[in-house]
Parts: C-alpha cells; structure tokens; sequence
C-alpha cells in the first residue's frame, strides 16, 4: 500500500517539476506532459489502493504526526470506505482533465502553460488532502488550499466574464471558508472545554467528544454554509453560473465533477458524525433544501439553451439529490449518496467535455440553438455522448441509478412527501438530458455547424471514462461493499440522536433549549462511543 | 442444460448481436449486419426452446427456476443479484418475443436496404430484443425495471431512427419522457411493496407478500395502482397513450415489433407477473379493468376517423392491448396473455403489409391518396386481409378465440364487470368497422397512379423524398428512409416472414378452444399456482352466447364498413357534416394532446422560464450576491490585484479571520 503522503502530494510535485522545466511560454508541453505522468501516476496508486481497501478494517493506512503540537493539529490521514473510491474519482477526472489540457496544448496553445499545470496539479493535491484528512484542522486547511489554485485558473486562464466570476467565487468561498475555519476552531476549542480534555482536531477523538446540543447547532450551520456552497446548492449557487462559464473547460471538468463532491463528502465523513444531534435537528431544511435544488436545478436546466449551464443545473439537481440521501439519515440513503457523487463526477466531467467538443463543431458557439445534427459525421462521439446522456438522466442500468434508487428509498423511508416530490426530478432529468442531446447531434444540421470525428486524441479522454460508467452499471456493488461499513459508522451518531428520546419526532423537530441536562450529554457522547466502537 | 443456462443464452444472443453490429458497423461488408442480428435472435428464439424443452422435463411444480450470476447491489438491506427467473410465464413471453422478433428481422433486411443507417438500425433493434428478454426475464424487481426501461430507451432510439426529421426526434422525446414517467410508478410501487416484504425477489415477494399485507391494504393497493401507471405509460393505455400514435414516425418494422407485437404488452405480462400482489389490491384491479375497457373504447373511435394508415393500427394496438389489461385486471391471466399471443401475429402481420403498401406509396402514408391496391399487391392484399379477419375476431382466425375467452372470463366476475363485458362487444363492433375501412378504401375501389403504375411492373418513387407527416424535403443523408423502397411481391424474405405471421394468424387459435382443448391455459398454469382467480372456465351458456355475439358482430361490422366506404363512399362526407361535433372529437382523438400539454408541460415550461428570468437573475444574482459584490467592486484594489495580489490578499484574510475567531475564544476562556 502507497503512503497516502505521496498519494497526495505526487501530482503537486509533477506540477512543480513541470512549472521548472524549460520551453516556451505558449507550446511549453514538456510542462504539460509531466504534469499528466504524474497525474496518471496518481490514478495508479489510488487503484491500488482499492485494491488492497479492506472493508473489514475502520481506518487503513494511517498517517499520523504531529503538526502544529501546541494547536493539538495533527497531520492525519487514513483511507476509509468512505473517501477510497472518491480518492480513485479523483485521481480519474484529474487525469483525463491533464489530458484534455495537453490535447489544448497541442492544438492550439495555453498561455503561462508552466503555471496553468502548475496550478492544476497543486488543485489535486489539495482535494486529495481534503478527502484523505482525518483531523479537522487539516481538513480546513486542505478544503481552503483548494480554492487558491482555481482562483488562479479562473482568474488567469479563464474566459468571457472571468472577473466578475472570479469576484463572485471568491466572495462566496472565502464566506464559506471562514465560517467553517470558525466552526472547525470552534469544534476543537469548545470539546476540550467541555470535556476537559487537551484540545484536539482528531476526528476519531471528537466523535467521542461530544459537543452540547446548542453548540452543535450553529458549527453545523457554519459547516453547512460552506459545503452548500462548494456542492452547489440552492440557494447559494449564485457563484455557479458565470463560474462554470468564465472556466476553461477542463477545469470545469474538474471542479463541477470532483470539487462539488467535497462538500457532500464533508457532510457524511465530517458533519453527521461530530454534529449528530444538529444534524437530526435541521434535517428537514436539508431534505428541502435539497429538495428545491432538485426542483430548481432541473426547471432551470431544461429553459437554458447555453450547454454548459445545462450541465451546471443539473449538477445542482445532482447535488441535490446526493444531499437528499445523506439527509435521510438512512443507510440506504447515504449508501446511494456515495454512489451518486461517484457517478455524478463520472458524467458531469464527460458530459463538460463533450460540450467543448460540440462547440468546436458548431462555430465556437456552446449554445445548443447553434447545434444540431452533429451525428452524422460523428457517429462514434454521438455514441459516446448518447451514453453519457443516459447516464446522466440515470436511466435504470446505470450505476447512476441505483444511486438514486437508494437515495430515493432512504428519503422514502425518512420522509414519504418528500421522496414522491423529488420523484418529479427524475422524470425533469430525462427532459433535459435528451433535449440536450437531441438539439446537439439530431434534427437538421445547424447553419453555424461543420461536424467530424473526434480525434483519438480525444477518444483517449473520453473513451476511458464512458468505460468506467459502463463498468460501475454492470457492477456498482464493487463501490457498495467497500462503503457499507463505514456508512454504516458514519450515520450511527446521527441514527442514535434520532432514536433519543428527549428528541422530539423528527418532522416536528423544534429549537430546544441547548443541552438541556447535562445527562443528555453523557448519553449522547456514549452512543458516540457506540457508533465509533462499530467502525 | 438447464433451464436457466438457456435463459442467460437468450439474453446473451442479442447483446452480443448488438455490440457487433454497434462496433463493427464500419467494417461490415454489404448487408451482414442484417444478417448477423437476423441469426442473434433466432438463437434467442432457439435458446427459448431449449428452455421450454427444459422446463418440460419437469414436473408443474418444480417449474419455476431462479439462477444468480452477481451480487449487482446487495446493501444495506437491499438485495439485488444479477438474477433470471426461468418459469413457464416468462418462457411464452421469450418465446413471442424472440419468435415475432426474428421474423421482423427478416423482413427489415430488404424493407432497410438502402437506409445508410442500416448497421444503426439493427443494433437498435437487437438492443430492443435484449432489453424485452431481460424484461421479461428479470429475477428481482430492480432487473425487471432496468428491462423496463431499456425497451423504452430501445422504442425511443428507433421512433427517432430518422433523426433528420424533426417530427421524429420530437415524437421520440415525448415518447421516452412518458415512459420514464411510468418507470417512476414502477420504482415507487416496488418501494411501496418492499417496504413490508423485506424483498427485492419476485418470488421472495411473492411468497411473502400474502403474510405481510392484508387484502385491501392502504400500501399493497398505493403499490400495485403505482405499478398499473408504469403498466399504462408502456402499454399506452388512457391517459399515457399519447406517445403511441406519434412513435409511428418509427420506420414500419418497428411499429410492427415494438410498437405492437411486443414492448406495448409488457404492462400485460406486468399484471400478470404481479398477479399475487394484484388479487391482494382489489381496487387496483378494478382501475386496470376500467381503464382498460375505457382505453378499447376510445383508441376504437378515434380509429374510426384517422386518415394515417399507420396510425389507425397503432390505435388499433392501443384498443387491443386495453381488451389486454381488462383481462389480466380481471383474472383472466391466460386469456389475457393468449390475446397477447395472437395480437403479436396479427398486428406484425398487418403492419408488414402496411409497410407493403407504403412502399408502394414511396412513403406516403395517408388511406386518402390510397385505393384500388388489390391486384398490384396481390400478396400484401391477402396478408392485410388475414391479419384483418383475425384482428377483427372472425372464426376461425386467432382473434376470434382469444378475445372471447377474455370477455368471458370477464363476465363471470358478474356485478358491474357486465359493463366491461358490454363494451367490449361494443369495442369488437368499432374493430371490425375501422379495421375494413382501411382494407377497403387501401385496396378497393379504382387504382390510384400508383397502383396502375405498379400494375404495369413500375414501382413508384417520389421524386424529391418528402416527410410524409409535415411535406417537408427530406435532408438526404444518413437519417432519412433512403431512396429506395421496398415491396413484398418483390421481396422473398419479407414474403417469408409475412407468410409465416400469417399462418400464426390463421391457425394460432387453435392452441386454445374452449371445451376442446387448454394447451396455454395448461402451460400456464405453474406460474399461477398460487391465484384465486385462475381456473379452467366451463360456462356453457355465457360461452355460447359469447361465441355468437362475436362472431355476430364481427361480421356485422364488416359488412357495415363495406357498405360505407364500398357501397356508399360519399356517406363518411355527410356523416362528418351531421355530426361535425363527434368528427372534431375524435379527430383531435378526445383532446389528450392538449389536455396534457395546458395541464403538464405548459406550467413546467413556465416554472422553468419563470427560474430562469425573474428569480435566478433578481434573487440569486442581484439580492444574495450583488449587495456583496458592489461592497466588494467599490474596491477595486482587489480587482486589480486579482493577477497578482489574489494569494496575498486572499491570506491575510484568511489569517485576519483566523485571528479574530482565535481571539473570541480565547477572551471567551
């Protein structure tokens, strides 16, 4: 087994080996490729890495060392069921996005390449940092280094409107990213005082350290705050639009496939676990939070006619449903969530893509009134796209839905009216998925269109990924058997609070008084102890 | 071999027939692609044998076979395994569909022939026949739906086979968008039954379900009426048939396959599958044997004024498949599924003829330009003529038999079912009536040009190719019919496979006469162990009646339609004018188009643009960020620094922001 060390910091260190190598500064593609070894490297580890997951253990794989003693900050990571095949997603997406880069490259050149990669690489490592973390602090300071590169991309790399997109994403993110680096100082400071123990970051300790029900209450908020807007959700998406398209495409790939995937994790791996009671407490928000986004997200995708916000709003239904899953406080729900931000990130990368290649077939254009009729000098990409299309709409046989089919059943469990309701989002998916095919490569030729082949080049990035989403639908239990246990340990605290007597049944779940008796507090703190005793 | 082996067989022919013709499209030479997935299926259909030689082999009570390949999602309570449920329900299902299906392949060979799409289309069409095997075969609920809705996907690639024509691509999104609709009732009706059986097997839940609800139970009725909306969007029944009519844009074969024979009675074999969870919700049998009767009714009338002849089949379909799930609804599983049997032969049957008849017509469609066919298509004649005899119940052709058994099994429910009993002679009536319009007025009456031409050894082609629905010139490229068309007295393997279907339309029947001999009923009846309502019926004197009433009626509408429009073809002109009212009606067949259109996708529409204009742009862009932004653009240090200075400026607040929180607890402590 790889130390997870160079698991995270290979690709920042391909990324700094290529920032230095010598060349030009438009066609630098020694910069470039180095950049891909090393992320492909990275793929590789993250394989093996599954492949020596065992499902049976807690936590594999552990780095521990001490970081900053006097903060009780540890430099902890570990593998899990949970962040495994999000670290292998990772590694993926990244790789075809390096891919996609250098065929850019090739083509038609990227300004400061050596920077552009540089940036890229160091983005990896940082979301591998932010999944493999298993200390609070760190978590923080991965998730806050994640944005600084993509500041970066978009800000330098990016087109159209990349100012005021690069001025929205930042107010937005350094909002969410101050209210979480609160709320993490907060979890920290406020259990040792509680308790009465040395001040500690360790998820593994702070699960035990349970905090008072008051206190748990707004650091959720804090947390919840950030994470919505790093998935998005409504109604804090407004970053999204000119984000996504002030983008380079293969940074869009990366951020709307992987990034968003950040925050549901931190809502399973981090949120439900420290903030059981608070969890319990605003479930039914985020069930209709997650329900609007659903809503929301896919009305809006099917008015759009600009390709890349219809794949945008439909991440936020997306979104929306992988939180619908986490938020039923199920098993089958959060089993389904993980599977979905896996296969989400598998169709949303391709999916950005192959918008960029339809553009370049429709005279530039990403407007889907400009398309029409690419197939017919395309058959093979109109295949390639009509499989992601299904999948995207998470046609039954997709990996895509059984995801939802837990989601929906754990909601179903949960809470009836909200599951029937968000069953209209299945149905809006196929609208807009199809229309979004149907106007590109159907109907008659557009007048702006000149349509051929993609190159094996490009083959080479999309062919891989649309096998990967074939795979999963043959054999999404691969995913399943690995996640279950630690789902299982995740969701305990947060079943345990539900179950609690003093909490009122959950739909009529109103403010209480924080911490009403301090027995509550030793009763909830041993269920922790129950639930991480089951992990 | 065992049963299964053949099973996993069945499936395997046409998935691998798919992804040979899909990959190797380009390097096929000639016609191959036909020919390799003509062969897929037919060893489909030869697997099917095997397994009912198979089962055969043992004893009615050891009929019923599950085999597992994977755990698919075995989780958290949930378990589905890549599993198949061999038993004699699912093998009369494989063995119509792979059957019918084979013949349509033959017959698409020649009918394609000169469509650049050619590879296209038959990998469509073995991806079709996979996804109905595995339907049909599925061991677990979850199987059944990803069967369920690939035959939707299927239906949707080929109603969109020309995808040139914009008519096409906009029938096939309708078409899939409410099939998908009905895939969600069959989610939420499996979440509604798992939710008390613990179960995703069929027949863990089967066995089960009887211990765990109680007859009329909120949740098992909530669940099987959830079922009945994926049974109705599939089978086109009334208010989810709409998409039928318009999937005729599909090339003609595929109407005849999927459109008729077989994908539109998958919510038939579902009700019948179901059936033990069905007898437990007597009020959702009820709805399917109402809407069911409602549906023969209506498609029956608007058949009667249609002028497409396509259309007028595929309402033809949607009236027969409704006499279908009256008969499941009510108990009469084999008669239903019998029906089911004898509909695939006759209406491919009738179809293949139609497709006869419009390549005759270089692609026009409508019975108005028709007329005087008889003698230049002299075949295609008689087949349209067999298929009409049996689709318009005239002993001794199959319909004749097979519907009876379901009107008389429905009479004996007594009580109100004598309704359903009443209007469906009154539906036999309206079948026969529109089925002999299209005969009469398609190959009756004087030679049109183009008949004449045909009958002087000329096949008629359109100058410049037009789409039939809207006139539109057609972009001739991949993705319209081809230049050429194709005929059956010109064409042996369409001449073979419509002689075959005709001989199933002539003599099918025969399986099953009553009092003399039960040979589905008998076959059956494993799969059925367990029902109240499944027996062997033996009233003489409804059954006579019935025999009577039928074959009264059928021939009565015959010989009303041949006095109409033989007789007295200025009468539909007058009758259109007296009673313009009733015409309009069922012209705008009962205005469901619009209804669905001002109740469903107007509002979403509006819902959707509404988000779009006013409240994305005014609430998320403008109240949430703008008050921030303009804060944040009167700086413009920061924009200007955006290049150079984001790090720093981005650092020092996140360290002033560290710092000030660190500070709050700590003054706090």
């Amino acid at each position: 087994m790889p130390p997870l060390s160079i698991v995270i910091w290979l690709p920042a260190l391909a990324g700094l080996l290529g920032a230095l190598a010598p060349g030009s500064r438009e066609r630098n593609t020694s910069s470039g490729a180095i950049a891909l070894a090393g992320a492909l490297a990275t793929f590789g580890l993250s394989i093996w890495l599954i492949a020596g997951y065992d499902p049976h253990t807690s936590l594999s794989d552990v780095t521990d060392t001490v970081w900053i003693g006097a903060l009780g900050i540890h430099y902890k990571l570990g593998v899990d069921g949970l962040n495994v095949f999000l670290v292998a997603l990772t590694t993926l997406l990244f790789a075809a996005t390096m891919l996609a880069s250098n065929i850019r490259l090739a083509r038609e050149g990227i300004a400061r390449a050596r920077s552009y990669f540089f940036f890229l690489a160091l983005g990896e490592s940082a979301v591998l940092g932010a999944f493999l973390a298993q200390d609070l602090a760190l978590f923080v300071a991965f998730f806050d280094l994640m944005l600084i590169p993509f500041y970066f991309l978009i800000g330098m790399f990016g087109t159209r409107q990349r100012v005021r997109a690069t001025l929205k994403l930042v107010i937005y993110t350094l909002v969410g990213s101050l209210l979480m680096l609160a709320g993490a100082v907060a979890t920290g400071v406020l259990a040792s005082q509680q308790h009465g123990t040395p001040i500690t970051f360790a998820l593994s300790s702070l699960e035990h350290l349970r905090l008072a029900r008051g206190s748990q209450e707004w650091i959720f908020l804090f947390f919840a705050a950030a994470f919505l807007v790093k998935m998005p959700l409504f109604p804090l998406q407004g970053w999204m639009p000119d984000g996504y398209r002030a983008m380079p495409t293969e940074v869009v790939m990366v951020f709307s496939g992987v990034l968003s995937k950040v925050g549901a994790y931190g809502f399973l791996a981090i949120v439900l676990p420290l903030f059981p009671q608070a969890a319990v407490h605003f479930q039914m928000l985020m069930l209709l939070l997650a329900l609007i986004s659903i809503l929301y997200g896919s009305a809006l995708a099917f008015t759009q006619t600009d390709a890349r916000l219809i794949a945008g709003y439909s991440s936020v239904a997306q979104m929306g449903f992988i939180t619908l899953g986490i938020f039923a406080l199920d098993p089958q729900g959060a089993q389904g969530a993980l599977l979905g931000m896996i296969n989400h990130g598998l169709v949303v990368a391709p999916i950005f893509f192959i918008i960029a290649l339809l553009a370049r077939r429709a005279g530039g254009s990403e407007d889907i009134r400009d398309m029409g009729g690419i197939a017919f000098r395309a058959p093979v990409l109109a295949t390639l796209f009509l499989v992601v299309a299904l999948a995207t709409l998470a046609m039954p046989g997709s990996a895509n839905f059984v995801g939802e089919l837990l989601i929906l059943l754990g909601a179903f469990k949960a809470k009836l009216p909200i599951a029937i309701i968000a069953f209209a989002g299945v149905v809006m998916a196929a609208v807009y998925a199809l229309r979004l095919f149907i106007t590109a490569m159907h109907n008659r030729v557009g007048e702006k269109v000149s349509s051929f082949e993609l190159s094996r080049a490009e083959g080479s990035v999309l062919a891989p990924l649309v096998a990967v989403i074939l795979f999963f639908a043959f054999y999404p239990q691969l995913a399943l058997s690995r996640s279950e246990g630690s789902v299982d340990a995740a969701l305990a605290p947060a079943r345990a609070a539900l179950r609690e007597p003093s909490a009122p049944p959950p739909v009529a779940a109103t403010p209480q008084a924080p911490a009403s008796s301090g027995g509550q507090e030793a009763q909830g703190a041993e269920e922790a102890a129950e639930g991480s005793g089951a992990r | 071999m065992s049963a299964t082996t053949f099973g996993w067989l069945a499936l395997l022919f046409p998935l691998a027939g798919c992804l040979t013709t899909a990959l190797l499209f380009r390097r096929l030479p000639g016609r191959s692609a036909g020919v390799i997935a003509t062969a897929a299926i037919f060893l489909a259909f030869l697997a099917s044998i095997g397994a009912l030689v198979a089962i055969l082999g043992r004893s009615g009570s050891q009929r019923e076979l599950v085999s597992s390949l994977w755990n698919y999602a075995v989780t958290a309570g949930v378990n589905v395994r890549m599993s198949i449920l061999i038993d004699p329900l699912s093998i009369f299902m494989m063995l119509v569909v792979s059957g019918v299906s084979t013949l349509i392949h033959l017959y698409s060979i020649p009918y394609m022939d000169s469509d650049r799409g050619f590879a296209r289309y038959f990998s469509y069409l073995n991806f079709f026949v996979f996804s109905m095997l595995l339907l049909v075969a599925a061991g677990n609920f979850i199987l059944l739906i990803v069967g369920w809705a690939f035959v939707g996907a299927a239906s949707y690639f080929l109603i969109s086979f020309w995808y040139r024509r914009r008519t096409a691509t906009q029938a096939g999104i309708k078409a899939f968008v409410i099939n998908v609709f009905g895939d969600v009732g069959l989610v939420l009706g499996t979440f509604f039954i798992f939710r008390h059986t613990g179960t995703m097997e069929l027949l863990g839940s089967f066995h089960v379900a009887p211990h765990v609800f109680a007859k009329g139970s909120a949740d098992v009725t909530a669940g099987c009426i959830l079922l009945l909306i994926g049974a109705f969007a599939k089978s086109a029944q009334i208010p989810l048939h709409t998409w039928l009519p318009d999937a005729m844009e599909g090339p003609t074969p595929v109407s005849a396959l999927i459109h008729a024979a077989t994908m539109v009675t998958a919510g038939v074999y579902l009700i019948a599958r179901m059936h033990t969870l069905f007898e437990l919700a007597p009020a959702a049998q009820d709805v399917g044997a109402i809407v069911g009767a409602l549906t023969l009714f209506v498609a029956g009338t608007i058949g009667l004024v249609q002028t497409d002849i396509k259309r007028v089949i595929a309402y033809s379909t949607m009236s027969q498949i409704g006499y279908m799930i009256m008969g499941v609804s009510v108990g009469a599983y084999a008669a239903g599924l019998f029906h089911l049997m004898t509909h695939a032969f006759f209406k491919a049957l009738l179809f293949m003829a139609a497709g006869s008849i419009i390549g005759a017509m270089a692609g026009e469609q409508s019975l108005e330009k028709m007329g005087g066919f008889r003698r230049a298509l002299p075949f295609t004649y008689g087949c349209f003529l067999i298929g009409g005899l049996a689709l318009s119940g005239v002993p001794p052709f199959s319909g004749f038999f097979s519907k009876d058994e379901i009107l008389l099994v429905t009479a004996e429910r007594g009580d109100w079912h004598w309704a359903l009993y009443v209007i469906g002679y009154i539906g036999a009536l309206l079948t026969a009536l529109y089925t002999f319009r299209m005969i009469f007025r398609a190959f009756h009456g004087k030679p049109v040009a183009e008949a004449r031409e045909l009958e002087s050894g000329h096949l008629h082609h359109a100058d410049v190719p037009r789409n039939p629905a809207t006139g539109e010139q057609e972009d001739t490229d991949v993705g319209f019919p081809g230049p050429a068309h194709a005929i059956a007295e010109r064409s042996g393997a369409m001449r073979v496979a419509m002689g075959l279907l005709a001989l199933g339309a002539i003599g099918a029947g025969l399986l099953q006469i009553p009092r003399t001999d039960f040979v589905i009923d008998d076959f059956l009846a494993p799969s059925f162990a367990g029902s109240k309502l499944y027996t062997i019926h033996e009233h003489t004197s409804t059954l006579a009646a019935g025999l009577v009433i039928g074959t009264l009626l059928s021939l009565s509408g015959i010989a009303l339609a041949y006095y109409i429009w033989v007789r007295r073809p200025t009468l539909p002109a007058i009758a259109r004018e007296r009673a313009g009212a009733l015409y309009t009606l069922l012209h705008r067949k009962w205005y469901f188009d619009e209804a669905i259109e001002a109740l469903i996708v107007r509002p979403a529409a509006i819902a959707g643009s509404f988000a779009r204009q006013s409240f994305e742009r005014v609430v998320i862009e403008g109240a949430i960020v703008g008050g921030a932004q303009t804060l944040a653009g009167a700086s413009s240090a920061l924009v200007r620094a955006l290049q150079s200075g984001l790090l720093r400026a981005y650092a020092t607040m996140l360290a002033l922001g560290a710092a000030a929180v660190t500070l709050y607890f700590l003054l706090r402590a």
